[in-house]
């Protein structure tokens, strides 16, 4: 059975490729949205934290699987160890309709004016590609407002006065701060810091037919039981579906894309849910796989026209891979803090986006999400006892009693943090499997310590009896933050794709994900993939309306 | 989301081998319901009599107990036992080497078992494992500080994770730390 | 082939069947008639539940008058007990010994049988609620579309996901219940709140010879009841569930330590603030402040019209009869919301001092 010719197949239904399924199809266009995994359930993984996606010791409640899918790391002598998907090292990408966007905590930033001007606006980074992004912030705006419309912010832009300026308002309310916040605001206020609500991809109030968020402690990690928080598998999927025009392929495998004599892409090929292999020919092909599957699929994808990969002429498939490295500090305090209003992230501030003395970029802060218990066990302070009767007395004691505040910092794009195909370790279905290696520049824990020492600051004055410092910004990166390796440029000689999201060497096969992210800004990316699949497919949907067939 | 009565592989096997299990229930008769629990303790699947002694002094060192219940009252061994033939089947054959390299650890220098041994010399001997520093061909190559990581977090989880993995009985772990479970939280009644 | 291979042939398959028939026959005979520890409780997967069962008030039933033998329940049966030994000799450790939603329904009149007061108590109450009043509710499905967690609560038991039981997921009707068989079925069953393996006394006639007796020799309330948390697939003691701990604005509510209102409040709850009255809290404040659930409603039918006059008027000295007050939570213009009421809601103009 060979599959009806369409106008689009996207890969990955995500959260840029859903948001692209959505636009395509509402412009007319006949669309195939692939997606490797399942629709996720609450009812197969509800509250559980060993398996939650942030704690994925038991497995990754919303795939991969450990039994089908591998991964190589590079270690730093050379060596490499093959990872299964549960493991950190793996660094995975939920494989679920909707993928991250169904489990994850749901911040909902928009990049700062900065972070698209990185070069501009720091100079040459020595060991560093740093680069500004083809697109401005002003450009892509109304794509920022597209997604929290759409999809469904709740926030109040008018309290962080370092925001980007924007056209219209957040559509929902913001969150009440939990008890953490509270404290955190009063200090924050004193040190003379600008402290605001997180915007949220949640709802604080019915919207769009979804219930409002009743703040339970499972949230990041977890999909909602009561569908509050929004993603695109309950908000651009099935308004793509609704259209007629989309259909969507579960339980797909995509291995590569397919090319004809003349060196044109004509399609993908897959293996379906009964393992069967496929073909899917489309006029425009859509990679939206995640920053690690989405270069996998462009460089297993050789041929004759293509001997490196589709799109890897100049060898920057893969490269740059940038993630978010995690730093800031804990705080103990003598009364009880913790409420159990989930999901405990509430309050942030952006005054160490920019501008910080000595530093590229920064990052925001804000109060971490609820550490569940088994996440709270590795949470000492340093040289603190890891088991035995004093690991457990500090359960005990401080388990209610523990302030965190953390964010993520503007990582630099380094060129030997990378992708790669691995020449021997194939997965379930025979396809040759990400080979991860690099390590991250050594500016980004200059950035961490920067951060780290704000935060202790912040804690300290919020009245902790005890704090310590935790800094990130070593070892390889990549994480569920990852992002840069189909950098977008005007150059095809130093990017993969141009500024909208088209692979340079090739007239129809687009990008459309954190893949296509030239620096990855200090704020947690979800929102801008969703503005870049807004960006990326209303490019396609216009210029199919003029008549452009992208040949 | 229902594909109707499509049997996966999966499935098929499922039958076939119910069909054996069927054959040998008629032909094998009775002899079936006897002796399967002979070196086990009742409910247990994956440790022995003498694994589980062991594992149980094990996690009550990694989360002793005081006025709180310990790993071994809390059930951690049985988490370990019901997780070594789930989520954890690729570390068995870590467990059993390591395990019964304790085994003979304590057995060479102490002639005795981990578990008789006092309190003081097991947890000495636990740090000993941690920072690489067990006697014995078992504990080369880094396994020592490995398998002893393997043991530490997977105790941890079976204390501090949610009851239904085998571990934190009665909820015991979360009641300690005043941790509502299950959380108490209503819908929003949206005027209902 | 020769007539005389062909009789042949009938004759060992005659013979096969026949002793296959012995076998199995003789099987289902020793089956059916030896005690569960002979046969189901000796397999080690069960011996959880049946050693609870032992010292159980229900130990004198057979497993078998609930589970069903894997000969006597169907096809269904025959697959779960099959799937039994399968799991067993895979060694996969899933645990599969549990009833399904529609053995637990027929289970029902098992429990009639010697429970037939609760039962009918329980029918004529909000609790035997069928999913299609649940689910179809369509003041509920305009403002809030149906989700997962209602299961928590109405349907605890369901085994398949809330898109399999109802359609479409969203606030725009009609909604209709997929499967027509699942409608009608009860979304609280006994089993929400009881477990029937849990430690007890079998039923004994009192001791009359020592009146004063009886009393002490009933079983506390509390033993009783347990709550089924759907997510850990297990029945949670009452000392295991959490104790509410409720606000009004900042003060602290008097919450009863009635072990019985810690499962109440799973599904009852407030916010997660814990603010009181919020979400679906109905803790009693005002002068009904520290009562629990149970001091007004009884159990099983949660009909809580007899119990004002076990207080009243004997404890409210102002002569206004409380039997003719609007008293009830679902009418939002009631003054005399039995949870919420203050002595001001009545003496309007203040509260009149003592008499002497």
């Amino acid at each position: 059975m060979s599959n009806r010719h369409v106008n689009a197949v996207i890969v990955g239904a995500g959260a840029g490729g859903g948001v692209a399924a959505k636009e395509l199809s509402e412009a007319g266009l006949s669309v195939v949205l692939m997606e490797r995994g399942d629709w996720a359930s609450y009812d197969v993984h509800n509250n559980d934290e060993l398996l939650s996606q942030r704690t994925t010791v038991l497995g990754n409640a919303f795939g991969p699987d450990d039994e089908r899918y591998r991964r190589v790391v590079v270690n730093d002598d050379g060596s490499t160890k093959v990872v299964v998907a549960s493991e950190n090292d793996y660094n995975n990408v939920a494989a679920c309709v909707g993928s991250g966007t169904v489990s994850y905590g749901a911040m909902a930033w928009r990049f700062m004016r900065e972070d698209f001007r990185m070069k501009t606006t720091y100079g040459h980074i020595e060991g560093s590609t740093l680069a500004d992004w083809p697109i401005s912030y002003e450009e892509l705006e109304h794509c920022y407002e597209k997604a929290e419309w759409e999809i469904g912010v709740a926030g109040d832009a008018a309290q962080n006065p370092f925001a980007a300026p924007r056209n219209k308002p957040y559509p929902m309310p913001p969150f009440a701060y939990n008890k953490e916040a509270k404290i955190l605001e009063s200090s924050m206020r004193r040190l003379g810091l600008h402290p605001f609500p997180i915007p949220m991809l949640r709802n604080s109030i019915s919207y769009n037919g979804r219930a409002a968020c009743v703040r339970r402690r499972s949230c990041c990690g977890f999909a909602c039981p009561i569908n509050a928080k929004s993603g695109t598998h309950n908000t651009a999927i099935p308004a793509a579906l609704s259209t007629g025009n989309c259909e969507l392929r579960t339980n797909c495998i995509v291995n590569e894309l397919v090319t004809d004599g003349n060196g044109r892409i004509t399609g993908i090929s897959y293996f379906d849910k009964d393992e069967r292999k496929q073909v899917q020919s489309a006029d425009i092909i859509i990679i939206s796989a995640s920053a690690t599957e989405t270069p996998r699929l462009l460089l297993n994808s050789k041929s004759k026209h293509y001997p490196n990969g589709v799109g890897n002429r100049y060898d920057w498939v893969g490269r740059n891979l940038q993630g978010h490295a995690y730093t800031g500090a804990f705080g103990l305090f003598e009364d009880d803090i913790f409420d159990d209003v989930g999901p405990g992230a509430t309050i942030a501030v952006s005054d160490f986006s920019h501008h910080n003395p000595g530093i590229v970029g920064g990052g925001i802060l804000a109060n971490e999400f609820t550490r569940l218990p088994y996440f709270f066990t590795g949470i000492r302070p340093t040289g603190f006892p890891k088991w035995g009767k004093s690991h457990k007395e500090f359960q005990r004691k401080y388990f209610r009693k523990n302030v965190q505040v953390v964010g993520p910092i503007q990582e630099m794009p380094f060129f030997d943090s990378r992708v790669q195909i691995d020449p021997s370790v194939k997965d379930y279905w025979g396809i040759p499997v990400v080979r991860l290696s690099g390590h991250r520049h050594p500016k980004d824990v200059k950035g961490c310590e920067f951060l780290s020492s704000k935060a202790e600051i912040i804690l300290k004055e919020a009245g902790a009896s005890y704090t310590w410092q935790s800094i990130g910004g070593k070892g390889l990166s990549g994480g569920q933050h990852q992002a840069g390796t189909c950098r977008m440029g005007d150059d095809p000689r130093t990017s993969v794709a141009d500024k909208y999201g088209r692979v340079h060497e090739t007239p129809n096969v687009f990008v459309a994900d954190a893949s296509l992210h030239v620096t990855n800004g200090g704020f947690n990316p979800a929102l801008t993939i969703m503005a870049l699949g807004y960006w990326v497919a209303g490019h396609i949907a216009a210029e199919w309306q003029k008549g452009n067939r992208f040949t | 989301m229902n594909d109707g009565i499509k049997l996966s592989r999966k499935d098929f096997l499922k039958i076939a081998a119910l069909g054996a299990g069927a054959l040998s229930l008629t032909t094998g008769g009775l002899s079936l319901f006897e002796g399967c629990t002979a070196s086990r303790r009742p409910g247990t699947m994956f440790f022995s009599e003498d694994e589980i002694k062991l594992t149980e002094a094990i996690a009550e060192q990694i989360v002793p107990a005081d006025d709180w219940p310990g790993g071994r009252d809390a059930g951690v061994a049985n988490f370990l036992d019901t997780q070594l033939i789930g989520s954890y089947r690729r570390f068995q054959q870590d467990y059993q080497k390591g395990l019964a390299g304790l085994e003979k650890s304590c057995a060479d220098k102490y002639h005795r078992k981990f578990e008789d041994l006092a309190w003081e010399t097991q947890t000495a001997i636990l740090q000993d494992m941690e920072t690489g520093r067990l006697d014995g061909d078992v504990w080369k190559n880094g396994f020592s500080e490995y398998f002893f990581e393997l043991l530490r977090a997977h105790c941890l989880q079976g204390y501090y994770g949610s009851p239904r993995h085998g571990g934190n009985k009665n909820y015991i772990s979360y009641k300690m730390i005043g941790l509502d479970e299950p959380q108490i939280v209503g819908e929003n009644r949206s005027g209902i | 082939m020769p007539i005389k291979n062909i009789r042949k042939s009938i004759k060992i398959v005659i013979i096969a069947a026949a002793g296959l028939l012995a076998v199995f026959g003789g099987f289902i005979v020793y089956w059916e008639a030896a005690t569960p520890q002979n046969t189901c409780t000796s397999c080690h997967e069960i011996d959880g539940p049946a050693s609870m069962w032992a010292e159980s008030g229900h130990r004198s039933m057979h497993c078998k008058e609930c589970h069903e033998t894997a000969f006597s329940g169907g096809l269904h049966s025959l697959v779960e007990k099959g799937m039994m030994v399968v799991h067993h000799f895979a060694g996969s450790g899933e645990r599969i010994i549990m009833l399904n939603e529609v053995q637990l329904a027929a289970l029902l009149t098992n429990c009639k049988r010697c429970h037939g007061v609760e039962y009918a108590r329980w029918l004529s109450g909000g609790h035997s609620a069928p999913y299609s009043a649940i689910f179809l509710n369509e003041k509920h499905n305009t403002a809030v579309q149906p989700n997962s967690d209602c299961l928590r609560c109405h349907g605890m038991f369901y085994e398949g996901t809330i898109t399999d039981l109802v359609s479409p997921i969203s606030i725009k009707g009609p909604w209709k219940i997929l499967d027509p068989e699942q409608a009608a079925m009860p979304v609280i069953p006994c089993f929400a709140c009881h477990e029937i393996h849990r430690k007890g006394s079998v039923a004994a006639r009192a001791d009359y010879s020592d009146p004063k007796k009886i009393y002490y020799s009933t079983p506390a309330r509390s033993s009783a009841a347990l709550f089924y948390d759907r997510y850990d697939k297990a029945h949670i003691e009452t000392g295991s569930l959490p104790v509410l701990k409720l606000w009004e604005g900042e003060r602290p509510v008097d919450v009863s330590e009635d072990p019985i209102q810690r499962i109440c409040v799973q599904c009852h709850a407030p916010n997660a603030f814990h603010q009181a009255g919020t979400s679906d809290d109905r803790t009693p404040r005002g002068i009904h402040e520290g009562l629990s659930c149970q001091s007004c409603h009884e159990g099983h039918s949660n009909d809580p019209r007899q119990s004002c006059m076990n207080c009243h008027p004997a404890v409210s000295n102002c002569g206004l009869d409380v039997m003719k007050m609007n008293t009830t939570f679902a009418d939002k213009n009631s003054p005399h919301n039995i949870h919420s009421m203050r002595c001001l809601d009545c003496h309007t103009k203040g509260v009149p001092k003592k008499r002497a």
